[in-house]
């Protein structure tokens, strides 16, 4: 299946400009030329990927893209456990993005912890005529009965609630001062805003900034500070993710004082400016509050990579580079510790993924992050595009990628599939809704949003996990039953 | 160093490590800035008291976890029914970033789905020109035969005319004149995904036998031997509308399927995907309106269509989720008194099987008490079929059904022995649920997947019916539909009866006593 | 219902909409036609006059007590007043909040799904000044009113209101089947008030149905909440008004697609009727105490 090794990358190159022409050929002109720009080959040496990114979806051509609310609701906000989001509007986004996400967290969920819980306004055509602030205002007191643990609320808004002129800032503010400075934060997520996910996060970054860090100005820690607190920005649990990241932060002697946003709290977002210095994982999603903590607070931040032995012994050290010699010892010592087991989980695997060839096409950080992980089990990425990439991510993707991959921004269903079909690569790594397609192709496929219901794949203890999960995608007996023995 | 490359440990286990539960701890005690544990017991202890579930139920504003989706969701289901048809929502377009994703994790296969993504300018200026570009795009890309739109909430509130939007994108060329783009306005903040189904087969046969939106002559109804059949937005559409097909096939009785998914839902893993898969004719469709009957399995799935269609002559015909002996016996006997074909032999010893299977079993169920959540018509189904087992529906649950069906399912209730006590809710939510149980304990719980919640909050063991269901694979693969579907929900309820048995009896040295190998 | 004759009346906020329509309805239903009106203004006051009352309860906020929509039956919606003339006011929220334009959607559809529409013979929306979002267009979509009558008069702003209605209709008019039916001036004593009205629906491709004079004994009727018709059908005004409903029961089918012009060619009308000045292009953007200097 993979690429013959005596291809040359100039021939790789050529067909890759070839079957983006094909693809195009089937869009009406005006798409055409708008889809085009968001297709192209890395050049070794270029300064981005050569595709224009973060621009509107084109109506009818099935985009993967989700929007503003799942970006905030979704991904930023919704894991911190302790508060109630709402979604504020009809009962569909609450219901379709209720615990479907694994952020991982401990509690005692519907008394303390309300993480997989859906909370919604479900409202009704009289709440859109009329107008849904006074529910809202219920709604709040409501919680306040039923929920009397919980610390703070958001209001997670929903397309209707910017069309019909709702004011959910007077809402939270006079029933923030009514229980007594209840953290309440409206967001103003509503999905026709921006053009993907992206601009969700931005959004819910903003609203940590005006209604959490504001109303913090100038109190005390809740712990005595040390000068080895972190914060871990952008990083959601998925499957654990957070957790075998900051055991490692740990063991190198750091304090890890706050996980942003995977098994969060609003104690530990509220903590976050008395960090010494905060790793950022998930660029895109969180680079806007890092960038303001560091304007407003003089708190260095610094991006990681987790993803596979190579990157995450590149990024200890790169973090311990901010602290003293007793940290960057560590880091050598937490490197060492776990030497002998990536030696042995590379050992085990490689020889079973040696050469294959991988397709990605995610979100936020995984269209590069991932890529170290999959080269130190000797595999190679031919193709990657982000869903709500900007360019600053395909700027940063030109430290991972090969000459002459594959990139795809924004892919449209038919796209993906026919690069796939042409490409033939030994595995896809996507998202749900592009899993079954290429598995009837028979194309082995891992889901790299929920890591397919495993996970943690951060980490050293995440590595030996991403790597038994690659080689039971890849080699797994079922790919070899999916032809008739008796067909032609 | 808890990980083992031999044996990889994943979150299962790897978390439970002295390691990992050191670290929470320290996470927990040092930076949560957690509840005393003492008041977090008094507060998880206030949650299960009557107290409390009075509070619950005086609830006028919040909704927590309720079993409902909104209406698009339902427009996709039906849509994807027909051959070779793309359902295009108007609207934002996470919106159907969330639908593909729902039904993905049901039905463990692709949905193919497009939006027209309309953004802030849409907002403002209306969706047009989303509305051209879009049916161009997905006709020139996919392919269709049809593309059914409807519309997602933001739509509904600046209130975008499908009509003349799709009028006037076949003028500006968009998709040929003649060519089929049924629609349906289904805003979300009306009913639930059960009205989303309505609203689009409604538009769908409008479409068809009305002229196509004033662009061909309405269709003259010359009354056949066929009836049409709709399913009702329904998990076990596969299971189900087969089995339907082979009962239909068995008594020789002419029929349409209207809207069958059951096959673009179960495609082989063999190579190729296929995007479109059987579904109902286009012909068929249009063909429909000769029928002689129209039927529908879910009453409340289907009022608008059934109204529409009783205007064009047809006898219709709606059963609310038959499920069990009887309300298979008044399924099969509808159809025969209809079409004037008996019910087969097949079928008839099929009945004798399903009998024979409830004497058997029959004491493990009797006197149990259930509690039961899910969409109107299943949920009157379900608790239909635990009366006729002997058992109670105690508490019988659903988000989505409103006064009309409550008074219909409190009186299917009274109307059995062993309905008293028994309470129907309408419009409430799980949360809700959680407090009946609590105060009102019952022995299982039938639900979807967010039923688990309930079973580890409140000990009631779940069995799995309704949608959807994503922690458990394949069972929509089969019917509850028919004697041999309410077969197979017997074995699911037995199963989980016997298991908790089990599971309660297996302690050495305390229980060993009742831990039979027969029973 | 195919001789159902589905109509509406736009027009500028102000601009004597509701007295005009309710005048003509009840015009109409005193020459035995049976009349559904259906208020589609937030303010609720297209049927005062009809029912003698100060305000209807409308669809909307009966829903908003009820729960919803589906709750109501249309006995709890509709009041029957003047003559037996139906009336539902559709309501809507106060100014400043919510979504007023859904309302008129959810209404109607209720409405519809009801069979309100069964045996009358004309039904009548009475809709907000302006075409301000699609929910407020949802009277001229397909297989609603097929005749739209614009109530206007001299001044300038109902001009220009008058002008964006035709818009409104043009859009629709190509997909559906609405028509501009003409337009009505009443009478605000404005110069050349006639002749701008006939001049505009001359521009527009319509004719000017009817202008109705001003009459104080509109004022005296609407204090006792009544039509003129009603209060007294003998006087002056009163044969008006029946003029008016003859006109537009004799002007079925005869309605058109409007020909709306752009904010140029409507200055260029006022000013050939010497309401409105050649603008001097110097003079532009000046202040008062530049041009003086």
């Amino acid at each position: 299946m993979s690429l013959a090794p005596a291809e040359s990358i100039e021939d790789i190159k050529a067909r890759n400009k070839a079957l983006i022409k094909e693809v195009l050929e089937v869009y009406p002109e005006k798409t055409a030329k708008r889809r085009a720009k968001h297709l192209g080959t890395f050049e070794e040496g270029k300064p981005d990927c050569g595709v224009k990114s973060n621009i509107k979806s084109i109506p009818g051509v099935m985009t993967i893209r989700g929007c503003a609310y799942a970006g905030s609701k979704g991904v930023v906000w919704g894991p911190i456990k302790d508060m109630i989001h709402i979604s504020h509007g009809p009962v569909g986004c609450g219901q379709y993005s209720w615990a479907s996400r694994r952020n991982y967290y401990i509690g005692t969920t519907g008394v303390d912890t309300f993480g997989t819980m859906q909370f919604t306004s479900d409202f009704q055509e009289k709440d859109i005529v009329f107008g849904g602030d006074k529910k809202l205002a219920k709604i709040m007191d409501e919680i306040q009965v039923l929920f009397p643990l919980n610390k703070g609320i958001t209001v997670q808004s929903e397309c209707p609630i910017g069309l019909i002129g709702d004011d959910i800032e007077a809402v939270s503010k006079a029933k923030s001062k009514e229980y007594e400075g209840k953290t309440i934060v409206p967001v103003r997520c509503e999905g026709f805003r921006g053009v993907s996910q992206s601009l969700g996060h931005h959004i819910a970054n903003d609203a940590v900034r005006d209604w959490v860090f504001d109303k913090q100005e100038g109190k005390p820690a809740r712990f005595e500070q040390t000068d080895y607190d972190v914060a871990i920005i952008g990083d959601y649990n998925i499957g654990g993710d957070a957790w075998s990241s900051r055991i490692l932060l740990e063991e190198m002697g750091l304090r890890v004082i706050a996980q942003w946003s995977g098994d969060g709290t609003i104690a530990e977002l509220e903590a976050t400016p008395k960090a010494k210095l905060n790793v950022l994982h998930c660029y895109r999603s969180m680079n806007y509050i890092s960038r303001h903590m560091e304007e407003k607070y003089g708190i260095p931040w610094v991006e990681y990579n987790f993803f596979g032995p190579t990157k995450i012994e590149e990024s200890l050290r790169k973090i311990a580079s901010h602290f003293d010699d007793k940290i960057k010892e560590g880091a050598e010592r937490v490197i060492a510790k776990y030497r002998a087991l990536t030696d042995a989980v590379i050992a085990k695997y490689r020889p079973r993924l040696e050469g294959k060839t991988v397709m990605l096409f995610v979100g936020g950080l995984r269209p590069r992050h991932v890529i170290g992980a999959y080269e130190d089990l000797g595999m190679e990425i031919v193709g990657t595009g982000y869903e709500f990439g900007h360019n600053d991510d395909y700027q940063r993707t030109t430290h991972y990628v090969k000459d002459g991959t594959l990139i795809y921004d924004d892919v449209t269903g038919y796209e993906f599939e026919k690069f796939v079909e042409k490409i033939q690569p030994d595995l896809v790594g996507s998202g749900i809704k592009e899993k079954y397609v290429f598995q009837k192709m028979g194309v082995p496929f891992r889901q790299m949003h929920s890591w397919d219901y495993s996970g943690p794949y951060h980490g050293y203890d995440g590595f030996a996990i991403f790597a038994r999960d690659m080689d039971m995608a890849i080699n797994s007996p079922v790919w070899k039953l999916a032809k008739t023995p008796w067909a032609a | 160093m808890p990980q083992n490359p031999d044996n990889v440990l994943d979150h299962f286990n790897l978390f439970r490590q002295p390691e990992y539960k050191e670290m929470f701890e320290n996470k927990k005690k040092n930076f949560e800035n957690p509840v005393a544990d003492e008041e977090l017991e008094r507060v998880r202890e206030w949650t299960k008291t009557e107290e409390y579930r009075e509070q619950n139920f005086a609830r006028e504003a919040l909704t927590v976890n309720p079993a409902k989706a909104c209406q698009p969701l339902g427009a996709v289901f039906a849509a994807v029914g027909f051959q070779e048809t793309i359902p295009f929502v108007h609207g934002s377009q996470g919106c159907v970033a969330y639908y593909r994703s729902h039904f993905s994790r049901h039905f463990k296969e692709p949905t193919s789905c497009v939006s027209s993504s309309m953004t802030e300018d849409a907002a403002v200026f209306g969706g047009l020109n989303n509305m051209i570009d879009g049916l161009a795009n997905t006709y020139n890309m996919y392919k269709p035969k049809m593309i059914s739109v409807s519309t997602t909430c933001m739509a509904e509130v600046i209130g975008d005319d499908l009509n003349a939007f799709i009028k006037t994108a076949k003028e500006k060329g968009s998709v040929p004149q003649e060519y089929d783009v049924p629609f349906a306005h289904t805003p979300a903040f009306v009913g639930s995904h059960i009205t989303g189904y309505d609203n689009v087969m409604k538009g769908v046969v409008e479409h068809f036998w009305d002229g196509k939106a004033g662009t061909a002559p309405k269709l003259e109804r010359v009354p056949n031997e066929k009836i049409n059949f709709f399913g009702g937005f329904d998990g076990y559409t596969v299971g189900n509308l087969r089995e339907i097909k082979r009962i239909f096939n068995s008594m020789n009785v002419e029929y349409t399927i209207m809207g069958d998914n059951s096959d673009v839902w179960d495609t082989p893993t063999d190579g190729e995907f296929r995007m479109y898969d059987g579904g109902t004719t286009l012909e068929d469709a249009a063909d429909a309106v000769h029928a002689k009957a129209t039927i529908s399995m879910q009453e409340y799935c289907t009022e608008k269509t059934l109204k529409f269609i009783e205007t064009k002559g047809h006898e219709v015909v709606a059963f609310n989720h038959p499920l069990g002996v009887k309300g298979t016996d008044e399924f099969l006997m509808a159809i025969s008194r209809i079409t004037g074909k008996p019910i087969s032999a097949e079928l008839t010893r099929e009945r004798g099987r399903l009998v024979d299977a409830i004497a058997d079993s029959s004491a493990h169920i009797h006197g149990k008490k259930f509690a039961i959540y899910g969409d109107p018509d299943l949920c009157i189904g379900l608790a239909s079929f635990l009366l006729e087992l002997g058992a109670e529906p105690t508490h019988v649950l659903s988000s989505n059904g409103g006064k009309a069906w409550e008074a219909k399912m409190q009186g299917i209730l009274d109307a059995s022995p062993f309905g008293k006590g028994c309470h129907a809710y309408g419009g409430r939510d799980l949360w809700h649920m959680r407090s009946l149980l609590f105060t009102e304990p019952v022995d299982f719980l039938i639900g979807n997947t967010y039923g688990k919640y309930l079973d580890r909050d409140t000990g009631t063991p779940l069995i799995r019916i309704g949608f959807p269901i994503f922690d458990r694979h394949h069972y929509h693969r089969y019917p509850v539909w028919g004697y041999q579907g309410a077969m197979n929900v017997l074995v699911w309820i037995l199963d989980k009866i016997f298991d908790e048995i089990d599971r309660n009896t297996n302690v050495v040295a305390k229980s060993d006593y009742s831990f039979d190998i027969i029973r | 219902m195919s001789d159902l004759r589905q109509i509406a009346f736009y027009g500028k906020g102000g601009i004597g909409k509701s007295t005009t329509s309710q005048n003509t309805l009840a015009a109409l239903a005193a020459m035995d036609q049976k009349i559904l009106i259906v208020g589609c203004d937030p303010k609720a006051d297209s049927t005062r006059l009809i029912l003698h009352s100060k305000a209807q309860d409308t669809i909307l906020s009966l829903a908003a007590e009820a729960g919803s929509v589906e709750d109501l039956e249309l006995e709890d919606v509709m009041k029957v007043g003047f003559r037996d003339i139906r009336c539902v006011e559709s309501g809507g929220p106060e100014p400043g909040v919510g979504c007023a334009g859904r309302g008129v959607i959810t209404s109607i559809n209720f409405l519809e799904e009801n069979g309100a529409y069964e045996g009358v013979d004309y039904v009548s929306y009475d809709v907000l000044g302006d075409v301000v979002c699609g929910g407020f267009a949802m009277p001229i979509r397909e297989n609603k009113a097929q005749e739209i009558y614009i109530v206007m008069s001299g001044e300038m702003m109902a001009m220009y209101a008058a002008n964006n209605i035709s818009k409104g209709i043009l859009k629709y008019a190509n997909s559906g089947g609405v028509r501009l039916g003409g337009l009505v001036c009443n009478e605000r004593q404005t110069d050349k008030e006639y002749e701008l009205a006939e001049a505009l629906a001359e521009k527009l491709g319509t004719k000017l149905i009817y202008f109705v004079p001003r009459d104080n004994i509109v004022q005296h009727a609407e204090l006792r909440r009544m039509t003129v018709i009603e209060y007294a059908p003998d006087c002056a005004q009163a044969e008006h008004y029946r003029t008016l409903a003859t006109k537009i029961h004799a002007n079925k089918g005869n309605g058109v697609i409007p020909t709306p012009i752009t904010m140029d060619e409507l200055e260029d009308l006022l000013m050939a009727h010497g309401i409105m000045k050649a603008v001097d292009e110097s003079q532009v953007g000046k202040t008062a105490s530049e041009l003086t200097a």
